[in-house]
């Protein structure tokens, strides 16, 4: 869903149509999708119309790339803390 | 290890350790084992963790790399050991925003499979915030009057 709205922005229908979804499914995506701050709506007359927003998306895989990294090399550090005890 | 992402600032990891999940939950909780490689790095000239484990309960860990302090704290929301344990997580000096750290650890054939969420909070969503900030200016204090 967010690579199709990476194009342009799109009504919720145009973004429930590839993917064979409800009405009602595609907005429960994209209500997580806005909560997730990835994702703004703006409301024209009957039509919701989605737009990406990047930067945010650029945060956020920034900060899970931190903290993949972070915890990756934290366990190492742990597992041979762990086998140093057990020796 | 396997990593799985879902939407936004959720980061879900897993790992299996050779050990059993008491003694792989107490490396979260013990102070002398913790200081070995909780928000430490090896290249870290001196570290302290205090951490005060239970719920509501406080927990403060010092860095100082190149001269330099860093800060990470929190606050302890679930202490079940060995299976569940839950804190706040943030580092004042670089975000006023927390994160939470769920650590769920259950016995996996001769060791222990253990998997760790960590989840953003909207500054919003974190009344704690405010006391982070004065817990690290206590620490703060704590360091200065040492």
């Amino acid at each position: 869903m967010l690579r199709t709205l990476a194009a342009e922005p799109l009504s919720v229908g145009e973004l429930a149509a590839p993917y064979r979804m409800s009405l009602a499914a595609a907005s429960k995506h994209i209500k997580a999708l806005e909560r997730a701050g990835l994702v703004r709506r703006t409301v024209k007359g009957r039509t919701h119309l989605c737009a990406l927003d990047a930067a945010e998306l650029a945060s956020a895989h920034a900060w899970l790339a931190f903290y993949q990294r972070f915890w990756s090399d934290s366990f190492d550090v742990l597992a041979a803390v762990l086998q140093e005890n057990d020796a | 290890m396997t990593t799985d992402t879902v939407l936004a600032r959720r980061l879900v990891m897993r790992r299996a350790f050779a050990v059993s999940p008491e003694r792989l939950f107490d490396a979260w909780t013990d102070p002398a084992v913790a200081a070995r490689w909780l928000f430490t790095t090896p290249d870290s000239q001196a570290h302290a963790a205090e951490l005060d484990v239970r719920v509501g309960g406080r927990w403060t860990i010092t860095d100082r790399r190149d001269g330099v302090d860093y800060v990470a704290l929190g606050e302890y929301l679930e202490v079940d050991r060995p299976r569940r344990l839950v804190f706040t997580f943030g580092m004042p000096q670089f975000s006023p925003a927390f994160n939470t750290v769920t650590v769920e650890i259950a016995p996996a054939g001769d060791g222990s499979m253990m998997t760790l969420t960590q989840e953003h909070l909207p500054p919003e969503h974190h009344p704690a915030t405010r006391d982070g900030w004065d817990a690290m200016f206590e620490a703060l204090e704590g360091n200065l009057a040492a």
